[in-house]
Formats: C-alpha cells, sequence, structure tokens
C-alpha cells in the first residue's frame, strides 16, 4: 500500500491496517530474533577456530623461549627483556596451580556428582558427634568459582603466548620493548579505560556473574525439601525441573499452575502497564492544558503518592480491603446514610479471583500514575512549541493535533521506558505480593494462589516450600520470556530504528 | 588530575557495591576421633546436674545460647547459677543471644558452624534439624526422659532417638472469650459461642486462612497428620473416614453462613484488639498472646480448650495443632559435652518453674506440672486439657500450611454453599494431595 492510498483509508480502515500488519510483522521480527541469534553463534565459533589456528603457527614460528611459554607463563616476556610483564605471567600461573592444589582440586573434582560421602554420626564418649560429609551447595558454589578462575587464567595464558610472540617480532625487526614507567604511563593514557573499569568489572564479575551462574546451575539439580545440604546430598537430574512444568500427564498440578500463573503474568503485565501509561498521560495532557489555574498545586498532589514509600501504602491498602477494614466500614457508613442496616462486608482479596484481579490492577493503577505523569509532564513540556503553531495556522483540530503530534512524539520517546515497565511488571513483586499475598487461595495450584505471577510463586516455592531447583527453573523461564519480548519491541521500535526523528 | 579523581569515583563506587557483602563461610567439619566406647551412654544425673567428669577434657568453655527475645534476662541468670553450679571449671564466656524460636532452626542451617551452640526451637522444625544433621542427640536420654511428659518426648523422638531437651509443653492454641458475652457455660460448645457473640453483635475471631489455625478444621474431621511417610518429606495421614470428614467440613462451613458477621476470619492480633475496642467476643488465640489477652479482659477474661462442635446430632472435640518448644544442641558444637550438660540444665527442673512463674510458659517437667503455679492458672490449665486433643506439630511438611489454608479460607467464602457435599469431598481430596505434594 502505498502511502496515498493509506491516506485516503478512514480512520478505521487504517486502525485495521496497522493492526493486521503489527501481527504481520510479529514471525518477521521472531524470525530475525532468532537469526540474529544464530549469526552470533557462528561467529563466535569462527572465532574460536582462528583461535586455534594461530596457536598453531603461532608455535610453528616461534623461537625457543616462545615455544617454552606455551608450559611455562612469561618465558618468552623475561627472555626478550620484558621482565615485570614476565614474572606477573609467571605467578598468575604458580598462583593458579597452588589454588588448585589447596583448593580448588577437592571441590572441582567433585562436580560431576557433587558429592558421594554422607553426613553421619560418631560415637565420642557419651556424647554422639556428627561428622559432616560432602556439601553438594558448597560444592557447586566453589565449582563455579574455580571454572571461571580457569577460564581467566586461560585467558592470561593465551595473552601471554601472543605477548611472547610480539615480543619475538619485535626483535626480529630491532625494535626494543617498552619500559615499565612507559606501560604504566599508558595505563593513565591509551589505557585508560582499563584502569577505570577493571575493578568494577571484577567486583560485578564476583558479586553478579558468579552467583548468577551458581543460581542457573541449581536449575538442573533437585536441590530441594529432601535434598538439603548438609545433611543429605543433591545431585543433577538434567531438565527434569523445566519438563514437570510443561508435563501436563505426569506432573498435572504443576503444569497447570506454571501455565495458569503465565496466562495471568501476561494479563497482568500488558493491563497495568497500558492502564498506568495511557490514565497517567490522560492526566498529565490534562494538567499540562493551557488555561488551566494552579497547575503546580495539581502535580504536587498526584505526586504526593510518591512520598510514602510504596511498600508502606500497599500494606496499609491490604489492611483497608480486609472485610473488616476502613473502606468496608465506610461503606457499611454510607449505607447506613440511605437506611441500610445490614454490615458491608466485601471481600476484596480473598474471595472472588475475578474481583481481587481487579482490586490489584486498580490499586496498582494508583500507586503507578503518578510516575507516569511526572515523566509525561516533562516530555510534554518538551514538545517544539512550533509544531503545535503551525499546525494551528494549518486549521488542525485539537484532536488532531493530539493524533499527529503529541502522541508519536511521546511514543516515540518512551518506549524503551514502556518495555522496562513492562518486563518491570513481569516482575513486579511488591505490588501482588504485599497486597494479596497471592490470594485468593485455591486448591487447584500447587503452592500458590489465584493472584500469584510468577515471581511471586517463585518466592514461595523457595522460601516456605524449598523447591530450589524448580524456582531456579522457573526464574530462567521468566528471564527468556523477558529478555526475548525486549528484545523484539526495543528492535522493531521507532525509537531503535529512527533515532533522528524528532531531533 | 582529572582522570584521578574519576579513577577514586569509579573506586568508591565499587567499594560501597562491595560492603554489606561481607562475611564469608568456613567449611565445617567435625572431628574423626573417638567411636570406642558405643553403648555406656547412662550417666548420673542429679538435679539437673552431672559430675564434672562427664566435661571430659573440655576448659575455657565459650559457649552461645540462643533464646526468644522475652526470656534472654531470665536465661542470662540461669545461665550465672549454671556457672556456680561447677565450680570445678573456667567458663571464658557464655553469651545469651535473642533469637525467636520460630525460625531458630532456619538460622541454625543457614550457616552450623558460626550458630549458637545451645538453642530454643520450636516442634515444627525438628525433622528440619534432625534431616540436615545439625543437631546433636540427647546424651542423657534416660533421665530426661524420666522427667518430663511423654508426649514431649514422644515428639521429640525420631527413629527411636531422643534429639531436644523438652522445654515447654504450651505451643498452641486455646478458646479465649469476655465472660460477659459468652459464659462459662456456652464456651463449651462452638454454637453456644457463636450464639453468644451474636447476642452481644460482637465477632468471633478464628484465622481461617492460616494453616496453622485452619488444620482443625481438617483434624476435627478425623484427618490428622501422622509423620512421614518413608521418605522423609511426604506428609502421612492417620486413616480417616470420608463421609465424616465432609460432614465435619459441612458442619463448619454452615455455622460460619448462619453466623456470618459473626464468625469472621481475621488475624489472631485481632482478638485482643477486639477485646479492647468490645467489637470481638470470642477467638482462637495462640498462647503467646495471653498477656495481652488478659490486659484487655481484665476480670473478664476466659479461657478454655476449644469447643465442640455438633456433626451429624453429635458433639465433636476440636481438635488442634498443638507443638512444644525444646532446647537443641547443635551438632558442630566446638564444646559439644559442655553444651549438652548446659542444655540439660536450661531445660530442668528449677528452670522450668522459673520460667513458668515468671514468663507463663507451660512447662513440660512433671513435677513442675503439678506445682500450684501452673494448677491454679485457667489458661494453663485450659493449653494443657487442650494438648489432650491435638496432633502432635512435629514432623510438619512444608507443603502443609497453605493448602490448609485454602480449606479455611474456601470453608468461609461467600460463593461456598455448605450444602453441596460434592464441593467438600473434592476440595478435601485436592486439599490433600496438595500437601502430599501429588501431582
Amino acid at each position: 500500500m502505498t502511502f496515498v492510498e493509506y491516506k485516503q483509508l478512514n480512520p478505521f480502515q487504517r486502525f485495521a491496517y496497522n493492526f493486521k500488519k503489527f501481527f504481520k510483522n510479529i514471525p518477521g521480527a521472531v524470525g530475525r530474533f532468532f537469526k540474529g541469534i544464530g549469526k552470533a553463534i557462528v561467529k563466535f565459533f569462527k572465532t574460536i577456530v582462528n583461535g586455534f589456528k594461530n596457536y598453531g603457527t603461532t608455535f610453528a614460528k616461534g623461537d625457543w623461549a616462545t615455544k617454552l611459554s606455551y608450559v611455562i607463563f612469561g618465558v618468552g616476556d623475561i627472555s626478550k627483556g620484558k621482565i615485570y610483564k614476565g614474572i606477573l605471567f609467571f605467578l598468575s600461573e604458580v598462583l593458579y596451580i597452588m589454588y588448585i592444589i589447596f583448593f580448588g582440586w577437592q571441590f572441582i573434582s567433585k562436580f560431576g556428582t557433587l558429592g558421594t560421602v554422607e553426613t553421619h554420626t560418631v560415637q565420642k564418649g557419651i556424647i554422639k558427634q556428627t561428622v559432616f560429609g560432602d556439601n553438594s551447595m558448597l560444592i557447586l558454589l566453589y565449582s563455579v568459582l574455580t571454572i571461571v578462575i580457569t577460564i581467566v587464567v586461560f585467558a592470561i595464558y593465551i595473552a601471554n603466548i601472543k605477548d611472547a610472540y610480539k615480543h619475538q617480532v619485535m626483535r626480529e625487526n630491532g625494535e626494543k620493548p617498552t619500559s615499565f614507567r612507559h606501560d604504566l604511563k599508558d595505563f593513565m593514557d591509551g589505557k585508560y579505560h582499563i584502569t577505570l573499569l577493571s575493578f568494577p568489572v571484577l567486583m560485578i564479575g564476583i558479586f553478579n556473574i558468579l552467583p548468577l551462574i551458581f543460581m542457573i546451575l541449581i536449575a538442573f539439580t533437585n536441590y530441594d525439601k529432601a535434598h538439603m545440604p548438609p545433611g543429605t546430598l543433591f545431585t543433577w537430574v538434567g531438565l527434569d525441573n523445566f519438563t514437570s512444568l510443561f508435563d501436563i500427564v505426569n506432573t498435572p498440578k504443576k503444569a497447570k499452575t506454571f501455565l495458569e500463573l503465565t496466562e495471568w503474568t501476561l494479563i497482568w503485565a500488558v493491563v497495568a502497564t497500558f492502564t498506568n501509561y495511557i490514565l497517567g498521560m490522560i492526566v498529565a495532557l490534562m494538567i499540562n492544558k493551557k488555561g488551566i489555574k494552579l497547575k503546580a498545586l495539581w502535580r504536587t498532589l498526584f505526586v504526593i503518592t510518591i512520598a510514602v514509600p510504596q511498600f508502606v501504602s500497599l500494606l496499609l491498602m491490604n489492611q483497608m480491603l480486609q472485610t473488616n477494614g476502613a473502606i468496608n466500614v465506610l461503606l457499611t457508613d454510607i449505607s447506613h446514610l440511605f437506611g441500610g442496616t445490614e454490615r458491608v462486608e466485601i471481600q476484596f482479596l480473598n474471595s472472588s479471583t475475578l474481583m481481587a484481579r481487579m482490586t490489584v490492577i486498580i490499586v496498582n493503577i494508583w500507586v503507578g500514575i503518578p510516575y507516569t505523569i511526572l515523566s509525561m509532564s516533562g516530555i510534554l513540556m518538551n514538545i517544539p512549541e512550533d509544531l503545535y503553531e503551525s499546525a494551528r495556522i494549518d486549521g488542525a483540530t485539537p484532536f488532531k493535533t493530539f493524533t499527529a503530534i503529541t502522541l508519536p512524539y511521546m511514543i516515540f520517546v518512551t518506549t524503551p521506558q514502556l518495555i522496562t515497565q513492562f518486563v518491570g511488571n513481569i516482575n513486579n513483586f511488591n505490588v501482588i505480593y504485599l497486597l494479596t499475598g497471592g490470594g485468593p487461595t485455591t486448591e487447584a495450584y500447587y503452592q500458590a494462589g489465584r493472584t500469584d505471577i510468577l515471581v511471586t510463586w517463585l518466592f514461595t516455592l523457595s522460601m516456605t516450600s524449598q523447591d530450589y531447583g524448580l524456582a531456579a527453573a522457573i526464574g530462567i523461564l521468566v528471564f527468556i520470556v523477558c529478555a526475548t519480548l525486549s528484545l523484539i519491541i526495543y528492535n522493531n521500535s521507532k525509537s531503535m530504528k529512527d533515532e533522528e526523528a524528532f531531533s | 588530575m582529572k582522570k584521578i579523581l574519576a579513577v577514586l569515583l569509579a573506586g568508591m563506587m565499587a567499594v560501597t557495591a562491595f560492603s554489606g557483602c561481607g562475611g564469608g563461610s568456613t567449611e565445617s567439619s567435625g572431628s574423626e576421633s573417638g567411636g570406642g566406647e558405643g553403648g555406656n551412654t547412662s550417666v548420673e544425673v542429679k538435679d539437673d546436674l552431672v559430675d564434672e567428669s562427664v566435661f571430659g577434657d573440655e576448659d575455657n568453655i565459650t559457649l552461645k545460647v540462643w533464646a526468644p527475645d522475652k526470656a534472654v534476662a531470665l536465661v542470662k541468670q540461669q545461665v550465672e547459677d549454671f556457672k556456680a553450679a561447677y565450680p570445678g571449671k573456667t567458663f571464658t564466656k557464655i553469651e545469651v543471644v535473642a533469637q525467636g524460636e520460630g525460625d531458630a532452626g532456619t538460622q541454625i542451617l543457614n550457616d552450623a558452624s558460626v550458630a549458637a551452640d545451645v538453642f530454643s526451637f520450636a516442634s515444627d522444625q525438628l525433622n528440619k534439624l534432625v534431616d540436615a544433621k545439625v543437631i546433636a542427640d540427647v546424651a542423657f536420654a534416660d533421665y530426661v526422659t524420666e522427667k518430663n511428659a511423654e508426649e514431649t518426648v514422644t515428639a521429640g523422638t525420631i527413629k527411636n532417638t531422643l534429639y531436644a531437651y523438652p522445654e515447654t509443653n504450651d505451643n498452641g492454641y486455646y478458646l479465649v472469650y469476655d465472660k460477659t458475652v459468652v459464659s462459662d457455660e456456652q464456651a463449651k460448645t462452638l454454637e453456644g459461642v457463636l450464639e453468644g457473640c451474636k447476642a452481644a453483635g460482637r465477632k468471633f475471631i478464628f484465622d481461617c486462612g492460616n494453616g496453622f489455625y485452619s488444620c482443625t478444621f481438617a483434624f476435627t474431621g478425623g484427618v490428622k497428620i501422622d509423620g512421614f511417610e518413608e521418605d522423609g518429606v511426604t506428609q502421612k495421614f492417620t486413616e480417616y473416614k470420608e463421609d465424616e470428614a465432609v460432614a465435619t467440613l459441612q458442619a463448619f462451613s454452615k455455622l460460619m453462613h448462619d453466623y456470618k458477621g459473626v464468625f469472621t476470619s481475621l488475624d489472631v492480633a485481632q482478638i485482643s484488639s477486639g477485646f479492647s475496642t468490645k467489637t470481638c467476643g470470642a477467638g482462637v488465640d495462640g498462647s503467646w498472646n495471653t498477656k495481652s489477652d488478659q490486659d484487655a479482659l481484665g476480670d473478664n477474661f476466659g479461657a478454655a480448650k476449644l469447643p465442640t462442635i455438633k456433626v451429624n446430632g453429635e458433639d465433636k472435640q476440636l481438635i488442634s495443632m498443638f507443638g512444644y518448644k525444646y532446647i537443641g544442641v547443635n551438632a558442630a558444637s566446638k564444646f559439644p559435652a559442655a553444651s549438652q550438660i548446659l542444655a540439660l540444665y536450661l531445660s530442668g527442673e528449677k528452670c522450668q518453674k522459673q520460667r513458668a512463674e515468671q514468663l507463663g510458659w507451660g512447662p513440660s517437667n512433671k513435677a513442675v506440672q503439678e506445682d500450684p503455679v501452673v494448677k491454679e492458672s485457667p489458661v494453663l490449665q485450659a493449653i494443657q486439657q487442650q494438648s489432650q486433643n491435638a496432633c502432635v506439630q512435629v514432623n510438619i511438611a512444608a507443603t502443609l500450611w497453605s493448602p490448609m489454608g485454602n480449606l479455611g479460607n474456601k470453608l468461609i467464602a461467600d460463593q461456598t454453599n455448605p450444602d453441596d457435599a460434592e464441593f467438600f469431598k473434592k476440595l478435601l481430596q485436592q486439599t490433600i494431595e496438595n500437601v502430599r505434594d501429588e501431582g
């Protein structure tokens, strides 16, 4: 369809066209996404193959010192006069070997089984004493640490070979290696990014990446209430945790819980995100309209909800919505005014599924829109006034200005924020957990209630029923869903494709 | 200059990220020595004290004790008495730290090697501790068995081994009521309690959504818990008649719907505040809230065992969940003998009597149970009577609580029709299936 044809359609047809286009584009977007992943994998393997090639050719071309560097780190550097670097390489090898001998080996050697010696007791005089055996959790944890360290040392090993060969070539060309002082200066100049980032990267590695790998690996073990270290061992079970979430024949209850909670999680994320977005935008537009008096006052009133910490408002809301809570008392009083005699006792949170879900969404709107109003107001004030002026001169109606200028601009600027909010709502632990605690309860689900979303279910599984393996598996699945959706939406958004628009 | 500043700032940011993540875990390992003399486990104990030779080669003893917040002051004093009782030994330091009994077990499991040597905990955690093998067997089992009430010893025994020193016999709930609303006679039946509350326009509070209380509905119907299956994690139930259980659930649900607005499901904290504001007439409350209930009601405070309910024209006693508190010894303790001797002393007659007098805790020691302090307390009597009609809170699967809470929620829910027997049958089956994690 050409642009002119498009312009001739009436608004309904346009909507239908755009709607169809969106869904038609989804398979293509998904396809591109996986193609991208495929390309990345191919590139990765190519790099590895090239690495091995270089590894071989360097050895063939190397002199005795370079060849010796393949076994003893740093020999090549030292023989070429680059003493300090050679010593550092050599030290890292010595430290690594010592680490493996005195610490790493006892864990990494049991990585395949996660331990075989059970904890038992021995009699000592009149007192029985417990002798602790293998601790599967510590074995897993320190094995991960050892593997990561090994990878780092391997990188150092490759760097050592490359460096040895580089200096060999430099000597053949009659060049001298750079001095220690020169290298140090370089770290404040050419390699400044390394100086600045090495420490933060190290810390992220230790405190984020390591635990993350550990948690991911737990999803492939049977770490649960029946396999609790240090008393008992746990071991690898492959994909059992994942299959139990989909297997409606052997584990019908878990599968039903997972599938229905996923459905509700997605509904919740979509509804919560868009109600907040649209309503927040409407309120922001109203406040920012020309001729509205006391703008600052209205804005402040809405923003005051932010001043109370969210979890406090949510807990208060939970109390107010109880059967004997403030809202029911208020309703009772109102009904008495009109001659009612009965007490009003609406069960907002613990009786009907629909009622509880609606309540959650409405409370979420209440706590959420002030944030949208804040950011929207900022964006609205940023729209160039001359756009509106020329629209007015051309005789555009206010509605037309909204759909042709304001809305596209807002969507353009806020798509990344929308994605963040959507993902944030998929993982919106606070609102669900503090407001309903997952209720209304049901016997149809395994350890979950009707308003539980996947993350709150994950919480109950790990905190109450101690199904750590299962919980880790759910965590991974949630991540996959979030990451895929975000990447697809973001890569197809205007903000990504056409950065220059509106600037 | 700018660059140096930038490095400093980056460093500081990294350090802030780093702080707060302190603490490392030390690997715990036991000494392999010993194992020589096996069977000889009987040692002479007199007045909760033993001969100093039992300490073996332990001296310059350092111990850590966990006690609940309210009891710390008293336990500190008892520890001083303990030190005085063994003048021949040097105690470098015995530290008493506040730690709730509810999650002491979890804390021990987190890292046994840095946890307390001697700790009090609630009986529901016992199997977890035994499974993880972080709790040591009781060294003076014969003496402890002889001195304490049978049910507390039985509940502390797993596979013929006594694992903990009984400390109290009171961890349960019972009926509290305002005597101006509910008469002592009415307090005997649930129907009477509700009638009294209705007449006065007050509420009867029972926390139906909390599995700890709402398991009463299942237990009363004959669906009682009975430890674990062979696998050590699946909850076992006693044999029960499904018709009877369903009829009981229906009876409960019918009462809840007939007395809508009176029979309310609220947190137990609402009971004492309801007494103060004269909105609550009676409730099922835990023994740990006794003090605040008494404060709210003064002379009108009434306490009794749980009432009966009419099922098919027959009065049935409500069966509750009932737990005990124990003192345990950490298996990873560096002073195992001293820890055992201290636990023995703290769980002994003298200490239990002090706690009954000063804290109002129900004793497990047979001699203290006969003491006037206990005999004349209506609360402790009510609790003791209820303990005769209860399932013991030991060997509880982690999956018990939420399905039981759901059962209570469903009984009281507006949409539930109390006459629909089929619904209750299905509900019961599903609940048991969920507790046992089948499917």
